[in-house]
């Protein structure tokens, strides 16, 4: 057992919790932008993240696995899932903005029953599996011990995926608007702007973003149903800690827990599940409304 | 809280009573075909086995029901548990106090097999049949008259595993796998054995992790460092998959000798395609493509014919579940419980790997265990089993003196 | 008084009512005695937090962890300790409403969401303690054939147990929502800052309601293990106190009798029709759809006299007409 506890071995948990911690990232950013702007807990969110792999699964299927087949099903995949969003949010969840949180979140679980149900109808039962191009394969040796490349290209992703919401919230003027709006929809309303629409569109980008958490994560687990209840009280958390709302704070919630489980994994194996959601508890008896500041 | 509140709750609590009533009209008792309830997951991740499985059923029900048995015929109805305790004991008292069926068979989940051997088999003395509970306490410490086992068990698995990997050299292990009751019973049998057959073994650690984990590399990498002769991975199910992937992604088989119970199924491997990890032992106790029996090859070929996929081992296990049940009928002669278990107690039936029996004195279907390494096959397109060994049932299955020794 | 209580119709209904539950077993198959004591465990379970909710305004996001805690101590206690199983199934209320005080008092500092978050994940610790904890809780296996003591063995004895436990636990209910701290539950519901305004310590009349809560909330986990003598961690697990949630809802928040009824619909759906169907939760989605669109009250929070008052009238001017 002890011998386990290396730096080298500290260094590539570090690693291997950051890039566990950008999946997270990506899926709770989306839950995140969605209840700043909307204020809405989304609950389907776990269920979009699952559509968003069982997607991508069929697109890479459909071309028999090729490397510019992956590559697609990472594009179209969350295309998919914001199209289902869209769709459901015109339909349904406009006419309810109105309304108390609980609806709201009795709305999204209904969504989240729905969804789940459609999904197994469609795709069925079966375990799925994606391969990852030739360029992602195998690993590379970091420190002594072997780090799968896949990992080090989910590192360069989440990042990537922050500074580009973060340029989208604060530079343009779609995300001025959607900012003003979560602090003040009447008045955003009264200088003309169409608010519904706004609205329509941060939700969609948040599911967007739900989707393309689940085509990155599939090629490294089997794509099943039940996926979605795993992630969603994770991503909850995560958003949680960080601040309601707050895009980086769900970046540090993320690494926090990706962090503590993988340490936890070298420290204490049988519990290292208990230590995120120590972190959760900690932290929010310290600081009660999150790390970063909320927009709430 | 106001009065008329009250009052419409009342009437509304009275209109449900009396439309509940209304519905109870017993079930008339005609001469009649044998009715079978079957309770299994058919919603996430171990829906696959269940409808598998349910496939196997059907398609044998259909070979039996045109002999036809006591005159008549065998019919069933499918219960959907979720993968869930309190749902699956509501749906299996549901098929016994409504349905009037006359034995329940089913479920992927070891712990509501438990609950309903206990709460609903043991209870109401109806016989219940689990093809895919793998808990060896189910027919071991918790067996009773009216539980039956027809899937292998962990015990079976570990005794085997053990028989053939004691002769290897190996001495430090590392147990790793889902933190479940499966994953646990199969380290424990594995664990117990290997000591009783290698004394000088030594178990250097263990790690487990939650039912679903997405990433497991933290895992592998602070096995690797502990530098261990074999690993025994704990998993099932989804997450076989994943850690399958990890040992891929990881190169760890390249280092280090690895042992999964059944990953050598083709319904884990057909999935990875040409990524499956090569050289992995597993243990299986049924393979489509061996043993290469005639009587096999036909039950494939029909299968596949039917269901457009090869079938796994839970449609092996339910197909000979039930030419099991409706042998046992025929032998008791009618529509008896009583009767049907001591005519089930050692009987022997053909199923298309050879005779298999109910062992008497446990209820435990006697299977042959397959040990074999993994390889990517070309015809296939995926990875299969080589160098397969086969245990005899009675080698590998606990004695029945164990077995009693357990129950007290 | 006693006399003025005894003449009141909704006493004379509820005495009615209970006379024909009370006959149940005799006419009823065993199956249907069964579903409706599942329908008062769970109907107790959402009614004790809608007490909270739906009387107290709180977000009380993990209300299956008290329920899964009642559960747990009365099966440990029972299957692992000589104490008669009378002690087991007395202190199952009592662990959960000690764990509301330790998890509660952590909460009332939060507001809203926030106070729902802490409570998942205080919750989710003590179902991965249940998980992982196998030694004492044989994990996700769980604890089956936990004995009873041989006044509750079988259905129909146990029925009536249930029977009677939730009948006393409702009219407890119902007194305390008609107490003074029951109307400062609502008055803290609609204007917190009032209250505090006003000099009531809004926390702590908090606290008291989740004590009281997961008091009755543990009160239906034992009578769980009374009617199936299982314990699992899915009893713990977030799902199912979503699930309450939606009795609520599906019921009628801010009615008293409301949970009940969403519990009973609950049942319904998942056995009636989850015999014919393995897509039952669609058709449950779909219902809460419509609900939420269209009654979002709840079934019970039709008001049949202001519906029956307006049917009038438009009849009357029909006539005029």
């Amino acid at each position: 057992m002890e011998t386990s506890f290396t730096l080298a071995g500290l260094a590539s948990q570090l690693l291997v919790g950051l890039s566990r911690a950008m999946i997270l990232f990506i899926v709770s950013s989306g839950l995140s932008f969605i209840l700043g702007v909307l204020r809405v807990p989304n609950v389907a969110h776990g269920s979009l993240y699952m559509i968003g792999a069982f997607a991508a699964h069929t697109i890479a299927v459909a071309f028999e696995g090729s490397a510019a087949g992956f590559w697609l099903a990472m594009l179209c995949a969350p295309l998919v899932v914001a199209v289902i969003s869209l769709v459901a949010e015109r339909l349904l969840f406009c006419h309810l903005y109105e309304r108390e949180h609980l609806m709201l979140l009795l709305f999204t679980f209904a969504l989240m029953l729905i969804l789940g149900d459609l999904t197994k109808m469609t795709w069925g039962a079966d375990y799925r599996s994606i391969v990852a191009p030739p360029l992602l394969q195998g690993s590379v040796p970091v420190l002594g011990t072997a780090f799968p490349r896949y990992n080090l290209f989910l590192l360069m992703v989440g990042p990537l995926v922050a500074i580009g919401l973060w340029l989208l919230s604060t530079k343009t003027k779609f995300g001025k608007i959607a900012r003003a709006a979560a602090v003040d929809r009447e008045m955003v309303g009264a200088i003309g702007i169409n608010v519904s629409w706004v609205f329509a569109f941060a939700f969609v980008l948040g599911c967007l973003l739900a989707g393309l958490g689940g085509a990155l994560v599939s090629p490294t687990i089997s794509i099943t149903l039940g996926m979605d209840h795993s992630i969603i009280i994770e991503a909850f958390l995560i958003v949680t800690i960080g601040g309601l709302g707050n895009i980086w704070g769900a970046m540090v919630g993320s690494l926090i827990f990706g962090i503590t489980q993988s340490v936890g994994v070298l420290v204490l194996p049988q519990f290292a599940i208990v230590f995120p959601y120590l972190a959760v508890v900690v932290i929010l008896t310290l600081k009660p409304t999150g790390l970063l500041k909320s927009v709430w | 809280m106001k009065r008329q509140h009250a009052l419409k709750a009342s009437l509304i609590l009275m209109a449900g009573c009396w439309i509940i009533s209304a519905l109870l009209l017993p079930a008339p008792a005609a001469a009649r075909n044998i009715k079978i309830g079957i309770v299994d997951t058919y919603s996430g991740p171990p829906a696959v086995f269940g409808n598998d499985a349910l496939n196997g059923f059907k398609m044998a029900v259909n070979e039996i029901n045109k002999q036809g048995v006591l005159g008549n015929k065998i019919e069933f109805v499918t219960r959907d548990d979720k993968f869930k305790v309190d749902i699956g004991l509501n749906m299996a008292k549901e098929l016994v106090l409504k349905e009037n069926v006359d034995l329940i068979v089913g479920t992927v989940n070891s712990g509501l097999a438990m609950a309903v051997s206990d709460a609903v088999a043991k209870k109401e003395k109806i016989p219940f049949f689990t093809w895919m509970g793998k808990s060896e306490n189910i027919t071991g410490k918790a067996g009773h008259r009216y539980v039956f086992s027809t899937t292998e068990n962990t015990a079976m698995a570990g005794k085997a595993a053990a028989t053939v990997l004691a002769k290897k050299p190996i001495k430090k292990i590392w147990v790793a796998g889902d933190d479940y009751e499966y994953g646990h019973a199969l380290d424990e049998s594995f664990s117990r054995y290997m000591k009783q057959l290698k004394p000088d073994v030594e178990f250097i650690g263990k790690t487990w992790w939650k039912v679903g984990e997405p990433d497991l590399v933290p895992y592998f990498t602070s096995i690797q460092a502990a530098k261990p002769d074999l690993i025994h991975f704990c998993t099932g199910g989804a997450s076989m998959a994943n850690v399958l992937k990890t040992i891929k992604t990881t190169g760890i088989n390249q280092k280090i000798p690895i042992y999964i119970h059944t990953a050598i199924d083709y319904a884990v491997l057909k999935p990875l395609g040409t990524e499956a990890p090569e050289g992995v032992m597993g243990t299986m106790d049924y393979l489509f493509y061996y043993p290469e029996l005639s009587s096999n090859q036909k039950f494939v070929k029909e299968y596949q014919a039917l269901y457009k996929a090869p079938p796994g081992f839970p449609a092996f296990h339910a197909y000979t579940t039930a030419y099991l049940i409706a042998e046992a009928f025929r032998q008791a002669g009618k529509i008896d419980r009583e009767k049907f278990i001591d005519a089930i107690e050692g009987l022997k039936v053909d199923t298309p790997v050879g005779k298999v029996e109910m062992r008497a004195c446990d209820h435990q279907a006697v299977y042959p265990i397959l040990f074999g390494t993994t390889k990517i096959s070309k015809e296939y397109g995926a990875a299969v089993a080589t160098d397969i060994m086969t245990l005899r049932g009675a080698e590998v299955m606990p004695s029945c003196e164990e077995i009693q020794a357990a129950r007290k | 008084m006693v006399k003025n209580i005894l003449r009141t119709p909704s006493f004379l209904w509820t005495a009615a009512v209970l006379l024909v539950l009370l006959l149940v077993p005799f006419i009823a198959g065993r199956f249907y005695v069964y579903i409706l004591a599942v329908i008062f465990v769970w109907g107790l379970l959402a009614m004790s937090l809608n007490l909270l909710v739906g009387h107290g305004g709180a977000y009380q996001f993990h209300h299956g962890a008290f329920y899964g805690v009642g559960a747990y101590t009365a099966g440990l206690i029972i299957t692992k300790t000589a104490l008669p199983a009378w002690i087991g199934l007395c202190a199952g209320p009592v662990a959960a409403a000690f764990t509301g005080l330790v998890v509660g008092a952590f909460c009332v500092r939060l507001n809203k969401l926030y106070f729902g978050m802490l409570q998942i994940s205080l919750g989710s610790l003590i179902w991965i303690l249940a998980l992982r904890w196998y030694s004492l809780t044989n994990g996700d296996d769980g604890i089956h054939g936990i004995p009873m003591p041989d006044l509750l063995s079988g259905s129909v004895p146990a029925y009536y147990f249930i029977l009677i436990v939730v009948s006393v636990c409702l009219a407890l209910m119902y007194l305390i929502l008609k107490s003074p701290f029951g109307a400062t539950l609502r008055a803290v519901r609609d204007n917190p800052q009032r209250c505090q305004a006003v000099g009531i310590n809004v926390r702590r009349h908090q606290l008291l309601g989740i004590v009281i809560a997961t008091f009755f909330a543990g009160v239906a986990g034992v009578l769980f293990v009374v009617l199936e003598g299982s314990v699992f961690p899915d009893m713990l697990f977030w799902v199912l106190s979503l699930e309450i949630f939606i009795m609520c809802l599906l019921g009628g928040w801010f009615t008293f009798f409301g949970p009940m009824l969403g519990a009973a619909i609950m049942v319904a759906l998942r056995t009636f029709v989850g015999s014919y169907t393995e897509y039952w939760t669609l058709i449950l989605g779909v219902v809460l759809i419509l609900l939420i669109f269209f009654l979002p009250d709840g079934i019970m929070g039709i008001n049949f006299r202001t519906w029956l008052r307006n049917r009038e009238r438009r009849r009357s001017t029909d006539v005029v007409r």
